[in-house]
C-alpha cells in the first residue's frame, strides 16, 4: 500500500492510518518533492510544473522498490496523481483509494469545483501571508536535518514549513489542473471516500469522480473536513478495509 | 510617569484592587477574540471581543464551525494547514486568517490556537485567541508586494541581460531573431510571439511595405497573415505609438474579423505589438500573443476572455528588447551583408578564372551556370545568340531534384518566342531586367503555353535577373539568375554581381566567337588552297598528309604541293607561311599561285627561290616564309632542290635515312640576297624515298629541332617501309601527339622500279 500525502503537510499525515494496515501488507509513505523531509535540490520547477511529474515519482517510486499490485492511497491532489500515475504504469496497480478528490477546483460552466478563479487568489494571498516568516536558511534546517529533531522543535507549525515558492507553485499546481478527462481511463477497483462539509472537495465533485471512473465505489464518512485520516482515522481505516475485502 | 499624588496614598493596595478583575470580564472583554470550538470547528464559545470585531452576535456564532466564518482562501488554509497541525502537535501560533465580518469586510487575524485533549489523547476542545492584525498585515503585504516587484524587476534585468548576451553572440538575423522571440516570450509568460521584419514592397505600385515573419513561434500562419492583412496601411501608426497591446474585444472583432477569429482559433486573448527600431529607423515588430492556458496545463488565472493587461514595467522591456533587437538585426545585417559581399567577391574571382581558362563556349558556360547556383542564386540560365538564332546551351538548378525543371527550360522552352520575357527584353534592349517579385500573373505574361507555366510555377520562383551579354556593342546572349522563395530576394548588389558575371562572359563569349570565325576562315581557305591530293605521277608512289593544330584556333600557312612538269619531270615544294591565321593562309595562297606561275617557264629550285626573293614587295606579300623546291626527274632520279631557311628534306634508301645537306637560303620575304640561291643535286636512287615535311612534324614533341630530327630519322628507319601512305601514317603516330601546337605539312615520294 502506497499512502500519498496531498497539498498541505506531509507524509505523518498518514499517522494514525497508515500503521493499522502495516500488519497485512507492505506499506510505503514517502513525502512529495518539495514537501515535508524531501531533498529541496530535487525540486525542479520544470518536471513539477504538473502533476504527470509528481505521478512520474509515484511509478519510481513503485518500481525501485519493486511493488506490484499496488493499492494507491491518495490524499486530495494525490488522489488525481494516483489517476495519472495509473496512466504511466498501468501494470503496478491493484487499487486505487482516492480521499477527498477534486479532478478541477475552479467551476467550469456546469462543473461545480467549488471554487472561482478569485477564490483561488485568495488562496494564494492566504498561503503568502503564512509564509512571510519563512526563510531559504530554515529550509535547510528543517529539511536537511531530518535526524536532529531537536532543531526544528524550536520551530512552530513545523510539519506544515516549506519554501514558500515551492509551495506556492505547489497550490498553483494543486488548484489550477483539470483532470477530468482522465478519470474515465481508471481501470482498477476504486474507492472514492468523501467527507462532510469538505469545502476543498465538496460532495458534488465527489458524486462527479465516482460517475466519470467506472465501477467504482462512493463511501460519505461521516468525517467533517477534508482531512478525514486525522479528524476521524478508525472511520476512514474501516472504509478502506471494507473496500479491500469488498 | 508623575503618578504618585494621583495613585494615592497606598499604590500598593489600589493596584491590587485593580487587578481583582472579574474573570468573566476580563474573558469577554479581552483585547483579543476568545473561541471554543468542538473538534469538528463548532463553535461552543465565543467571546464578545469576537463578536464586536466582526459585527456578529454571540447567537450567530455559536454552533457555526469557524471554519465557515473565514475566507475562502482561510478555509483551504485551515483544512490544509491549521487542523492537521493542531492535531499533530496540538497547537498553531501566529496563522494569518481573515475572518469574514457580518458585512463582508475582512479581519485579518493572526490565530494562535491549542487542542485540549482527553486522558485518551482524543480532542475534545479547540481553543483559539485571534488578534486583529489589519496594519501588520497591511505592512506584510506592502512588503510581499515591494519584494514581488522587487523580483520582477530583477527577472526583468535578468532577462534583458541573456538577451544581451546572446544578441552579442548572435551573428545571423536568424539568430537574433530567435533570441527576441524565445525571450521575450518567456518573459511574459505569452502563447506565442513573431518578430517580423518590414520589407520594401516588392512590388513597386504599391505603397505599402510589406512585413516578413523572421520567428515564429506558436502563433498560427493564419494568425500572421491576417495581422500582414490587418497592418497594411496602419502598420506605420502602429510603430508609432510604441508597445500596443490589442486586445480581443468587440471592437476589434468589428473592425478586423479575420484577426479576431484567427486569435480566437489560437486562444488568444490579446496580442502586443512592440516596435523594432534601432536609430529611429523603424525594422519591424515583435508580436506577442498572449492568453489562453499558462504553461503546464495549467487553468488561468484570469477568467475567460479578460484581456491580460500588460503592467507599464512590461511595456517598457518590450520597449528596450525592440530597441535591442533592432540594433541587433542591423548589425546582423551588416555583418550578413558583409559575408554576403566576400561571397560575391569570391564568386567573381572564382568565375573570373573559369573564363580564363575557357576554351570552348559551351562548357565555359556550363561550368559558369554550374558556379553561378552554387552561391549566388537558385536557378541559372544562359542564353547566346548564333547564326542559328537564340540557343541555351545551359540552364542550371541548385538542387539536383529540380534540375529536371532546368533541362526543360533548356530543351524546350526558349525564351525568344515569348517577347515579354526578361530575358528577351534584356537582349532587346540592351539592359538588366531585374523582377523583384515573381507572380502568377507574371508567369502567365512570361511563358509561352501551359505546360512551360507549369514549369515555371513548379520553380517557385521570387525574383529573377536577366542581365545581357554585350561585347563591342553587339548583343551576344543573356545571362538569367532567379531566386526561389526560399532565398533571400535579390539585392542591388547581387544585380551588381550579375552585370559583372554578363560582361567578363561577354567579353569570352565575344573572343570566342572571333576566334571560331577565324578558325574557320583559315580552314576553308587553306582547304580550298591546297590540292587536295596530288595527281598520279608515273614511276612515282606520293603521299601528303595534312594536319592542322589542335590547340585554339590557330591556323598555320604550311603548304604542300607537287605538279607534273613536262616530260617526266615533277616539280614538289613543301613551305610554310610565318603566323598561324587567315593571314598566314591567304599568304600561302598567293605564294603557291605565284609558285605555279613561275612554273610555266620550268626554272630550276634555287631559281625560283630568287624570282619569289625578288618580287616578295612587288606581290605586297605580308608575311615571311621558309620552302623547300625540288625538281625530279622521276625516269633519271635526277634531284634538285633549294630550301629557303626550310628544314632539310629526309632521304630514306633500303632502310638508312639521312637528311640531304641542302644549304638552306635566307627566308622569302627577307631583304633579297645579293648571291643566288644554292641548289642541291643529286640522284633518288630506284626505290629511294624522299620525305618533304613542315616544323611542326618535328618540333611536336621537343622544342629543340636537332633532337626533333633525330627522331624523325628514327623514326623513319623503323617504319621499315617505303611505301609512302604507310610511312605517312607511322611518322604521324610516332611523332605526333594527340595535341598539336603547329599545323604539319608532310609528302612523301617513292621512286618506283
Amino acid at each position: 500500500m502506497v499512502f500519498a500525502h496531498g497539498f498541505g503537510c506531509d507524509q505523518r499525515m498518514w499517522r494514525f492510518v497508515a500503521p493499522d494496515f502495516e500488519v497485512d501488507h507492505r506499506v510505503v509513505l514517502f513525502d512529495h518533492v518539495g514537501s515535508g523531509h524531501s531533498e529541496p535540490s530535487a525540486y525542479d520547477p520544470v518536471k513539477y510544473g504538473s502533476l504527470h511529474g509528481y505521478a512520474s515519482d509515484v511509478v519510481e517510486i513503485c518500481r525501485d522498490l519493486g511493488l506490484s499490485d499496488v493499492v494507491f492511497v491518495g490524499h486530495s491532489v494525490s488522489a488525481m496523481m494516483g489517476v495519472l500515475a495509473l496512466q504511466q504504469a498501468p501494470e503496478l496497480f491493484g487499487a486505487l483509494v482516492m480521499v477527498g478528490p477534486n479532478p478541477r477546483y475552479v467551476d467550469d460552466g456546469d462543473y461545480v469545483g467549488g471554487f472561482t478563479r478569485s477564490d483561488i487568489v485568495g488562496l494564494l494571498e492566504a498561503l503568502d501571508s503564512n509564509h512571510l516568516g519563512w526563510s531559504r536558511q530554515m529550509a535547510s534546517v528543517i529539511m536537511g536535518n531530518p535526524d536532529r529533531p531537536e532543531l526544528t522543535e524550536e520551530l512552530t507549525n513545523s510539519f506544515c514549513r516549506t519554501d514558500p515558492d515551492i509551495a506556492r507553485q505547489f497550490a498553483r499546481v494543486t488548484f489550477l489542473s483539470d483532470n477530468r478527462g482522465d478519470l474515465p481511463g481508471v481501470k482498477v477497483p476504486t474507492l472514492i471516500l468523501q467527507c462532510s462539509d469538505d469545502v476543498i472537495a465538496p460532495d458534488v465533485v465527489g458524486t462527479y469522480v465516482h460517475g466519470q471512473i467506472p465501477g467504482s465505489v462512493l463511501t460519505r464518512l461521516d468525517a467533517v473536513g477534508h482531512c478525514p485520516h486525522l479528524s476521524a482515522p478508525e472511520e476512514t481505516t474501516a472504509a478502506i478495509r471494507a473496500f479491500l475485502s469488498g | 510617569m508623575d503618578s504618585t499624588e494621583a495613585v494615592g496614598k497606598d499604590p500598593r493596595a489600589q493596584l491590587d484592587r485593580l487587578l481583582e478583575e472579574d474573570p468573566a470580564d476580563l474573558y469577554e472583554n479581552a483585547p483579543c477574540g476568545y473561541l471554543s470550538t468542538l473538534p469538528d470547528g463548532r463553535i461552543v464559545k465565543v467571546n464578545a471581543t469576537f463578536c464586536a470585531w466582526t459585527g456578529r452576535p454571540v447567537d450567530e456564532v455559536i454552533g457555526v464551525r469557524f471554519q465557515e466564518l473565514l475566507s475562502v482562501g482561510g478555509k483551504v488554509f485551515h483544512e490544509t494547514h491549521v487542523r492537521p497541525l493542531l492535531r499533530m502537535q496540538g497547537a498553531v501560533r501566529e496563522i494569518a486568517l481573515d475572518v469574514v465580518r457580518v458585512d463582508g469586510s475582512l479581519l485579518p487575524c493572526l490565530v494562535n490556537a491549542v487542542e485540549v485533549r482527553d486522558e485518551a489523547g482524543t480532542p475534545v476542545l479547540i481553543r483559539a485567541t485571534l488578534f486583529e492584525a489589519t496594519a501588520r498585515r497591511r505592512y506584510e503585504r506592502e512588503l510581499l508586494a515591494a519584494q514581488r516587484a522587487a523580483e520582477e524587476s530583477e527577472a526583468r534585468s535578468r532577462t534583458l541581460q541573456r538577451v544581451v548576451s546572446d544578441l552579442a553572440a548572435a551573428m545571423s538575423v536568424e539568430d537574433v531573431a530567435r533570441v527576441i522571440v524565445e525571450h521575450s516570450r518567456v518573459a511574459l509568460k505569452a502563447r506565442g510571439a513573431a518578430l517580423m521584419r518590414v520589407e520594401a514592397s516588392p512590388d513597386r505600385r504599391q505603397e505599402v511595405p510589406g512585413l516578413r515573419a523572421l520567428r515564429v513561434e506558436g502563433l498560427s500562419g493564419g494568425l500572421l497573415a491576417a495581422l500582414q492583412e490587418a497592418a497594411s496601411g496602419q502598420l506605420v501608426l502602429e510603430l508609432q505609438r510604441g508597445v500596443r497591446s490589442v486586445p480581443l474585444d468587440a471592437r476589434l472583432r468589428s473592425v478586423q474579423p479575420a484577426l479576431a477569429g484567427a486569435m480566437r482559433a489560437g486562444g488568444l486573448s490579446a496580442l502586443v505589438i512592440v516596435p523594432v527600431s534601432a536609430d529611429s529607423r523603424r525594422l519591424g515588430v515583435l508580436v506577442l500573443g498572449l492568453g489562453g492556458e499558462s504553461p503546464g496545463g495549467l487553468i488561468d488565472l484570469d477568467e475567460p476572455d479578460t484581456p491580460r493587461v500588460v503592467a507599464p514595467a512590461e511595456v517598457e522591456l518590450l520597449w528596450t528588447l525592440g530597441r535591442q533587437a533592432g540594433q541587433a538585426l542591423e548589425r546582423a545585417r551588416l555583418h550578413e551583408e558583409t559575408a554576403r559581399q566576400a561571397e560575391r567577391a569570391a564568386f567573381l574571382l572564382e568565375a573570373a578564372r573559369l573564363l580564363a581558362e575557357a576554351s570552348d563556349v559551351t562548357e565555359t558556360v556550363e561550368r559558369l551556370a554550374e558556379l553561378a547556383v552554387a552561391g549566388l542564386a537558385d536557378l541559372c540560365v544562359i542564353d547566346l545568340v548564333t547564326e542559328a538564332g537564340m540557343t541555351r546551351p545551359a540552364a542550371r538548378h541548385r538542387d539536383p531534384a529540380r534540375q529536371h525543371l532546368a533541362d526543360q527550360l533548356r530543351d524546350r522552352h526558349l525564351p525568344q518566342r515569348q517577347v515579354t520575357h526578361p530575358s528577351a527584353r534584356a537582349v532587346r534592349e540592351g539592359r538588366t531586367q531585374w523582377v523583384r517579385s515573381v507572380d502568377e500573373e507574371f508567369l502567365a505574361a512570361v511563358t509561352s503555353d501551359e505546360r512551360h507555366l507549369e514549369v515555371a510555377r513548379a520553380l517557385e520562383l521570387a525574383c529573377l535577373i536577366s542581365v545581357p551579354l554585350v561585347a563591342d556593342g553587339r548583343r551576344l546572349g543573356v545571362v538569367t539568375l532567379a531566386a526561389d522563395r526560399w532565398r533571400r530576394p535579390f539585392t542591388a548588389a547581387d544585380v551588381e554581381v550579375a552585370e559583372q558575371l554578363a560582361l567578363q562572359l561577354a567579353l569570352v563569349v565575344a573572343k570566342a566567337q572571333r576566334y571560331e570565325l577565324d578558325r574557320r576562315t583559315s580552314h576553308t581557305l587553306q582547304a580550298n588552297l591546297l590540292p587536295p591530293s596530288p595527281p598520279a605521277v608515273a614511276g612515282l608512289s606520293t603521299a601528303v598528309r595534312y594536319l592542322t593544330a589542335t590547340q585554339g584556333v590557330e591556323v598555320g600557312g604550311d603548304f604542300y604541293d607537287l605538279v607534273p612538269l613536262h616530260g617526266e619531270q615533277v616539280a614538289v615544294a613543301v613551305g610554310d607561311v610565318v603566323g598561324h591565321d587567315i593571314t598566314a593562309a591567304a599568304t600561302m595562297g598567293q605564294l603557291t599561285s605565284v609558285y605555279r606561275a613561275l612554273l610555266v617557264d620550268g626554272p630550276s629550285p634555287s631559281a625560283i627561290i630568287d624570282r619569289l626573293q625578288a618580287s616578295w614587295s612587288l606581290l605586297g606579300l605580308q608575311r615571311m616564309a621558309t620552302a623547300l623546291f625540288c625538281t625530279l626527274d622521276a625516269g633519271t632520279g635526277q634531284l634538285r632542290i633549294a630550301s629557303a631557311g626550310h628544314l632539310p628534306p629526309l632521304l630514306l634508301v633500303e632502310g638508312r635515312a639521312e637528311f640531304l645537306p641542302v644549304r638552306p637560303h635566307r627566308m622569302l620575304g627577307t631583304p633579297p640576297s645579293p648571291a643566288p640561291a644554292a641548289e642541291w643535286a643529286g640522284v633518288l636512287p630506284m626505290g629511294g624515298t624522299l620525305v618533304l615535311f613542315t616544323d611542326g612534324l618535328v618540333e611536336s614533341r621537343s622544342a629543340d629541332i636537332d633532337l626533333g630530327l633525330g627522331h624523325l630519322r628514327s623514326a623513319a628507319v623503323a617504319a621499315g617501309t617505303s611505301d609512302p601512305d604507310a610511312l605517312c601514317d607511322h611518322l604521324l603516330a610516332e611523332l605526333t601527339g594527340r595535341h598539336r601546337a603547329d599545323d604539319i605539312a608532310l609528302l612523301a615520294l617513292t621512286r618506283l622500279g
